[in-house]
């Protein structure tokens, strides 16, 4: 452009509106604030990361370590959450646990999202032969036992393989190799909807290659909804794990697994109840805990954009 | 009649009073697929068979009611579409054929300017963003120089520089399209179609953007085709108006004389359809009203489109097509009785 | 012939949204109140029912219909009045309309709901009333589904639902605004002959300056929820007085205009009603504007018989406006 006189007046709005500034993470935080079980369900799953940070360095005992006292001793001062049937502390137990938990978890979360966005990207971008064959996948998989296969992935790969040791691994990776297509269907929608949006449309005509389009116009703009969908991945994994391990499917003892701990009192639940109700209990409020975030989540990132 | 004798050859791309055309359309058609594949062959016919050419420098008006077709004929010119079959040339590139790194190369000189000022521009990105990534995208400038030249097209829109790091939602109607505006002039294109810019935007706001956008083209000598609804508008900001009815063009010519005798009977009953701010003149006009609806674009009436609600349908109307030849210097018109109404 | 009266002084909460609105209107006439989005023109008409939507309220003022006053009425009177005596029209015929319904059906029921028709006489009346708002082959088309309806026609069965009671008064809110220019003049045309018909009063709500020119006697200009200029529509239109009115009215293209003249652009934006500028709302975006401007607002005062506007200069003491505006 060349230096030509100023024809074209700079407008009055200039100095009367100026904006406010508010992106749109800030304004997801501003409505997730407003919604009390969202911010419960936060704020026990920061200490459940606390807690978990503190079992790597420290635990009033070892998560191992038998007989520390008597066989089945309920709830006392030393040990306020009692003794297991190998005399462990169950306090110690919890909190390894813990951790446990959040790396099938988020290790999940992770996996899934590696596999589906990806997947769902490309078909809903590219459509097409692409879409058919992934759609193709997506829906194959939808029809298969998920539970059961997850079950032989973790024999095979483990046990019969001695590919990836029997751990968080293997687990993490059997769930999420059965359990990516709800991320990749989401994916596959907003991308087939946000690919006909106007915006993405002008990237065209500024001439963005197709990684600019995906990467720069639809996949951050797609983000909300996977985020929600990853947290509500996070405790369907934590079942699963807590799920296998209660039926000695999953990781191997002395793990502080709280499915393996709900297992192990399960024998003597007339006369200790508290061995599994501890674990139980933690479990749960977990569950309820991710679940209420997801809520949060969802309405916080609600499609309908501002104004 | 007033018609000269007929030279029923000229199309308008063959307009002798158009010196240097830019753009040609040639036959264009685009067919859009409805129900999908397993329901029959039902097809929308939005773009049927449009020939349209556009000189260097001017401004051609493509003014029609909704779904006639007006949008995607802007969107398969630029070729945000694909086109069923004709041809769009571009100086001498044919832009239904140029594919990949080919296409986007062209993207340099062609820009669109949309509609929804909410819509087209990408909610997670600032608007320095959004304005330098043309830039970015063809590696025409970086870093300080693509700062300096996105600041300088912010000044030329009529938009505050210091605004470079703010996200879209907060801005206004107005101002969200001068961004959009800014985004496709950072290129220095030389042609910009223009899908419908200010029938989203507050009255008042409006004339600051077709005022902009009058300016802008005649400080870089832009070609616009500039689609609305809104044949005031139209009129206003174009040299030349085309009418659209049903994925056809019906009228084309100066919006002068397109004023002052319109040929084609739907050109005429818009005309009188729009109100004038003035009530002694809208108490002596009387809208020509259209009889029934607008057929449907899957299955439009044979032979000339308009003969299902023309007030002046003869029986040659529904059973030979009247071509769109030149009528008068530089007028055309798609009617048999062509400036009768 | 009953004489229809209606006064308002509303303002709302914290935010503003219309303040201190006085008009009347009487049977037979035809208002347009003309205002862009956020003027407070729809919610003045929506206060006329009281449907003015949470957490807004009437906060001060007396809407008077006939002897009644409409904000004192009690829920059922105002169930009655909203049903027999006023009805509504809106912009969207196809968010109003339940789409899983007949055409027919809704049409009665509009008038079922209501007491002055029993079941039976609403049944009865339901083609006549589609052939009133010009339904063509109505008999065969009450038994079709919304979708079946084209735009323009659901708007006409909208109105054939708020006319079928025979209101004195009809609220038209944007009527034509997603409809195309050639189905808005052939139901401007509908409106203009019901009010006739029914010897009813209208209010048509629009930003369209033009569609007023064409239809009413009376032009209530609105702006940050005041009236800033009114008076009969000839007047507004051939002498404004307000430089918004002024302005407006120079800064859409006519399809008539012979010179291509520069289009006259408002500065700026409408104020946010929730930062309302000191003084005349309008100064920020005033090219007319005198020190007064700032500070004191101006009130509604008389400019012509009949024609009132909210403004310390007056267009008419400006020489050669259209220079000093382009300026």
């Amino acid at each position: 452009m060349a230096q030509a006189a100023p024809v074209i007046q700079p407008d009055l709005e200039l100095t009367y509106e100026v904006p406010e500034q508010v992106t749109l993470l800030t304004d997801a935080w501003r409505r997730i604030r407003r919604n009390r079980l969202a911010l419960v369900g936060g704020v026990i799953i920061v200490l459940l990361f606390v807690v978990a940070l503190i079992s790597i360095v420290w635990t009033p005992y070892p998560t191992w370590l038998q007989a520390v006292g008597p066989t089945y001793q309920p709830p006392s001062a030393a040990h306020p959450l009692g003794l297991d049937q190998a005399g462990r502390d169950i306090l110690s137990r919890i909190m390894g646990g813990a951790l446990i938990t959040i790396q099938v978890g988020i290790g999940s979360a992770i996996i899934l999202c590696l596999i589906g966005i990806p997947l769902g990207l490309l078909a809903g971008f590219y459509r097409g032969k692409v879409d058919t064959i992934i759609s193709f996948f997506i829906n194959i998989w939808y029809g298969i036992p998920d539970l059961l296969v997850a079950l032989i992935l973790v024999f095979v790969l483990s046990d019969a393989l001695h590919l990836i040791p029997r751990g968080v691994l293997v687990i993490v990776i059997a769930f999420s190799l059965t359990r990516w297509m709800d991320v990749a269907r989401l994916v596959r929608g907003q991308a087939l909807a946000l690919r006909e949006r106007e915006f993405v449309e002008a990237a065209r005509m500024s001439g963005a290659r197709d990684a600019a389009l995906l990467f720069r116009h639809i996949f951050p703009n797609a983000l909300g909804p996977i985020i929600v969908q990853a947290t509500f991945a996070i405790p369907a994994a934590v079942l699963f794990e807590a799920f296998l391990s209660f039926l000695g499917l999953g990781l191997p003892p002395p793990t502080p697994s709280w499915g393996a701990m709900a297992s192990d009192g399960y024998h003597g639940m007339d006369f200790a109840p508290h061995i599994v109700l501890a674990p139980t209990i933690a479990l749960s409020i977990t569950l309820m805990a991710f679940n209420w975030l997801g809520d949060g989540l969802r309405d916080a990132f609600d499609p309908r954009m501002r104004r | 009649m007033t018609a000269q004798p007929a030279q029923p050859s000229i199309t308008p791309t063959s307009d002798p009073t158009l010196k240097t055309p830019l753009v040609r359309v040639e036959n264009l058609v685009k067919h859009f697929p409805v129900g999908g594949g397993l329901f029959g062959r039902a097809v929308v016919h939005a773009v049927d068979g449009v020939d349209l050419a556009i000189a260097a420098g001017e401004t051609l008006g493509l003014v029609g009611e909704s779904g006639c077709g007006k949008s995607t004929l802007g969107r398969v010119i630029v070729r945000l579409q694909p086109a069923t079959s004709g041809h769009v040339y571009f100086e001498d590139i044919d832009l239904t054929k140029v594919r990949g790194e080919k296409l986007r190369r062209t993207r340099q000189r062609i820009q669109m300017i949309f509609q929804d000022p909410y819509a087209s521009l990408n909610p997670r990105m600032t608007v320095g963003d959004i304005v330098s990534e043309p830039l970015r995208n063809f590696g025409v400038a970086k870093g300080r120089k693509a700062e300096q030249k996105v600041q300088e097209v912010m000044r030329v829109v009529g938009l505050n520089p210091n605004f470079v790091n703010r996200y879209p939602h907060e801005f206004s109607g107005g101002q969200r399209q001068r961004i959009g505006i800014a985004r496709a002039l950072v290129l220095n294109p030389t042609f910009i179609v223009a899908d419908e810019p200010v029938s989203a935007l507050d009255v008042s706001i409006q004339a600051q953007i077709v005022n902009l956008m009058e300016d802008l083209q005649s400080r870089f000598n832009l070609t616009f085709l500039f689609i609305a609804h809104d044949l005031s508008v139209v009129r206003h900001i174009s040299d030349r108006v085309a009418v659209m009815y049903l994925g056809k063009i019906v009228e084309i010519g100066p919006s002068d004389s397109i004023r002052d005798k319109p040929l084609h009977p739907y050109t005429k009953v818009l005309e009188s359809s729009v109100p004038v701010p003035d009530p002694d003149l809208e108490a002596a006009r009387k809208p020509i009203l259209l009889k029934g609806e607008i057929p449907s674009p899957v299955n439009p009436p044979q032979a000339c489109r308009f003969h299902t609600r023309c007030p002046i349908a003869q029986p040659i109307c529904s059973e030979v097509e009247p071509p769109l030849e030149m009528k008068e210097t530089g007028r055309f018109a798609a009617c048999h009785f062509a400036g009768q109404l | 012939m009953q004489d229809l009266r209606v006064q308002f002084d509303v303002s709302g909460g914290p935010i503003t949204a219309v303040d201190g609105i006085n008009f009347e209107i009487d049977r037979g006439e035809i208002v347009g109140i003309v205002g862009e989005s956020g003027s407070g023109k729809t919610m003045t008409a929506l206060s006329l029912l009281r449907l003015i939507p949470e957490p807004g309220k009437i906060t001060s003022g007396r809407i008077l219909y006939g002897e009644k006053d409409v904000v004192e009425m009690t829920d059922e009177e105002i169930r009655e009045f909203r049903g027999n005596e006023v009805a509504m029209i809106f912009q969207d015929p196809m968010t109003s309309l339940n789409p899983v319904l007949r055409v027919g059906f809704q049409v009665e029921e509009a008038m079922a709901a209501h007491s002055r028709f029993t079941r039976k006489q609403a049944h009865d009346r339901v083609v006549p009333m589609l052939q009133r708002v010009r339904i063509p082959a109505a008999k065969d088309r009450v038994r079709d589904y919304p979708h079946q309806f084209s735009g323009g026609m659901r708007q006409r069965a909208m109105i054939a639902m708020g006319v079928s009671n025979e209101p004195s008064l009809l609220i038209a809110d944007e009527p034509t605004t997603a409809l195309d220019v050639t189905v808005q003049a052939s139901i401007i045309e509908l409106l203009r002959d019901l009010s006739r018909e029914l010897r009813a009063a209208v209010i048509l709500i629009t930003h369209n300056m033009a569609l007023v020119a064409s239809l009413c006697n009376r032009v209530i200009v609105m702006y940050a929820g005041r009236i800033v200029e009114q008076g009969p529509t000839r007047a507004i239109f051939k002498n404004p007085q307000h430089p918004y009115t002024w302005s407006l009215l120079r800064s859409m293209p006519r399809v008539d205009e012979v010179e291509k003249e520069r289009l006259i652009s408002i500065k700026g934006l409408p104020p946010d009603l929730g930062r309302m500028p000191p003084g005349c709302k309008f100064h920020p975006r005033c090219k007319f504007r005198v020190d007064r401007c700032l500070t004191e607002e101006p009130p509604l005062g008389e400019v012509g018989p009949g024609q009132d506007a909210r403004c310390w200069v007056l267009m008419k003491n400006i020489e050669n406006p259209e220079a000093e505006a382009l300026k």
